[in-house]
């Protein structure tokens, strides 16, 4: 009973993190319609950022984070508005095509500059963590968890709240209504991919402190944000949280119950089964 | 202009038949290596090119060709024969069962689907005791290079007088319908469904029977080796790159980018993946129907063809 409630701390904990790293994403497929295959490498380059950030200047990844999303936004700032934008509106087998080519460049000269060796992002109290009873909290992935909900709430009252939030769903339902109240389209959408890439980044820097990190690790997260986006639907960050929930729980169980190298058969096997049964995700409105 | 074509077609073939009479070692190992990924492009081009369903997943067909013929010649003696009919039935077989509910799935639903899929497949096959787990299988070694390259360019062969096939029966004006309107397609009596799976079904089998070969000639596979999901990223690059959709496109593609990535690979190590990744993106925004498009138009519209092109979809 302990174990399994040990196992269901873990995977909330994951799951959390999870949502952070599909908020990008889903935030850019909703709006901007490209699903960004490239998404999963930003993450990678966002941890890698943060490590830097650690090893070389002392900046906590915690404290950090913030400078690692402002970096990041402003790389995807340029590159919607640069390369992008141009093919916004192409079929969708292009736009899938070109992130596609993004990912495999980035994961390059990822390996090229920053080799292809683990490295994890240590703080002095990475190993510390909180018993409650028998139960034992990692400190780390707490707090990952904790700056996590705040950012899913963040980016919830901020799509609702704010003039660009309102702009960016505006733009999402309507583009051509959007751009006759004013809206700049051209500017909006490499803000939003910017805003996406700044997640990214952000969930880099919390991943890179719970996990370790490689070149490599790209493709893999970007399949599991696509698995979440389609559990949590495309409307709603709180969605896409419960859909990091889900994933999370159910990655630690099938660990637990099957063996360690099912935790990705299994998130994988349920994308599926969902793409199957619901292909407009559990949570979302029909497509 | 048809009868040149087709006698150019010809003389290609024939010099390539020859290669191994005057080629080095080198040469040849590179031709094989050419030839096989000119199958995998050809493969994926009739789901992909014809069908217009961007498959990711086409590496797991070649990773069952392998284990077709690992399981096949070491745990149970047969001959290679056997091994690449066994993998073609398992790609079929796959095909068949995942793709029946996969290719329900439209656009960015069937892509990640396939990724999703392709990513399982190794760590599935890592616990199938009959295919060695996560250890690999060796299979008996054949020294014969000229062999490996004749199969290779026979099965490339093949699969291209298939798409040639394609272009002109029933059964690909249906694929070519389904990716001009799937649903047009369908009101105009096109059994969708069952043309999709059959498409998917040969895609996947000529994919398997380049497995097979290629793990017969490198005589070891491992899941993380033959389910390498970095095979998608270039029988896709060099479909797009050619021409999808296009009968010789898709083989022009991966004999140009083959030779050039071989030849930065000599000159800077693992470059070729840099390079794979700049070639999809350039090619995605100035040429999105590849070469073959590119030498159509470019005769009467010259360089603006790619400013066109740069124009077309921009916001």
């Amino acid at each position: 009973m302990d174990l399994l409630a040990q196992v269901l701390i873990n995977g909330v904990l994951l799951g959390g993190l999870y949502a952070v790293m599909a908020l990008g994403l889903a935030l850019v497929w909703g709006v901007l319609n490209i699903v960004n295959l490239a998404h999963g490498a930003f993450i990678m380059l966002g941890a890698y950022l943060a490590w830097y950030f650690y090893a070389y200047l002392g900046i906590d990844p915690f404290i950090g984070l913030p400078l690692t999303a402002i970096v990041m936004f402003c790389l995807g700032y340029v590159m919607q508005r640069s390369l992008l934008n141009l093919i916004v509106r192409a079929p969708m087998f292009n736009t899938l095509l070109i992130t596609f080519g993004l990912e495999v460049v980035l994961t390059y000269l990822a390996q090229l500059f920053f080799s292809a060796d683990f490295r994890t992002i240590n703080p002095p109290y990475a190993g510390n963590s909180i018993a409650i009873g028998p139960l034992v909290v990692p400190l780390v992935r707490l707090m990952a968890f904790a700056v996590a909900l705040v950012l899913t709430l963040g980016m919830w009252l901020f799509l609702l709240h704010t003039k660009l939030g309102r702009a960016i769903r505006a733009t999402a339902q309507n583009l051509v209504a959007a751009r006759l109240y004013g809206v700049a389209p051209r500017h909006l959408y490499a803000v939003t991919f910017g805003i996406g890439i700044g997640l990214a980044g952000a969930a880099g820097s919390l991943y890179g402190t719970v996990s370790q990190i490689n070149p490599y690790i790209g493709a893999t997260l970007t399949a599991k944000c696509f698995a979440i986006s389609i559990i949590g639907g495309l409307d709603n960050p709180l969605g896409v949280l419960v859909g990091g929930l889900v994933l999370g729980i159910i990655e630690s169980l099938t660990v637990l119950y099957v063996g360690a190298t099912f935790g990705d058969v299994a998130s994988f096997g349920i994308l599926v089964l969902v793409l199957v049964i619901r292909p407009s995700g559990l949570l979302g409105k029909t497509a | 202009m048809r009868v040149l074509r087709i006698g150019l077609i010809l003389a290609v073939t024939v010099v390539l038949a020859a290669l191994p009479l005057f080629g080095s070692d080198v040469l040849i190992q590179f031709g094989i290596n050419t030839l096989l990924l000119a199958v995998l492009a050809q493969g994926w081009n009739i789901i992909g090119g014809y069908t217009g369903y961007a498959s990711f997943g086409n590496s797991v067909f070649y990773g069952l060709g392998s284990y077709g013929v690992g399981i096949a010649m070491v745990q149970w003696n047969l001959p290679f024969a056997a091994g690449l009919i066994l993998g073609g039935v398992l790609a079929i077989a796959f095909a068949f069962l995942l793709g029946i509910p996969v290719l329900r799935l439209k656009g960015h639903y069937f892509a990640i689907a396939t990724l999703a899929l392709a990513q399982v497949m190794s760590a599935i096959v890592s616990n199938v005791s009959i295919a060695g787990q996560n250890i690999g299988l060796v299979l008996p070694p054949l020294n014969n290079d000229y062999l490996f390259y004749e199969l290779s360019l026979g099965l490339l062969i093949i699969a291209t007088l298939t798409v040639a096939w394609l272009t002109r029966s029933r059964f690909g004006f249906g694929l070519i319908a389904i990716r001009e309107n799937e649903e047009g397609a369908a009101v105009m009596g096109v059994n969708t469904t069952l043309y999709k799976v059959l498409a998917f079904a040969l895609s996947g089998l000529f994919t398997a029977l380049a497995g097979g070969i290629h793990a017969y000639w490198i005589t070891f596979i491992d899941p993380e080796s033959a389910f390498d999901i970095s095979l998608n990223v270039k029988m896709i690059i060099m479909t797009v790159f050619g021409g999808p959709g296009t009968l010789i496109g898709p083989v022009f593609g991966a004999f140009v980018l083959s030779a050039i990535s071989e030849v930065l690979s000599s000159e800077v190590t693992n470059v070729a993946g840099l390079f794979f990744g700049v070639v999809v993106v350039a090619a995605v925004v100035l040429m999105p129907r590849g070469i073959a498009d590119v030498m159509r138009h470019f005769r009467s519209s010259g360089w603006r063809y790619f400013i066109e092109n740069l124009r077309a979809h921009r916001i």
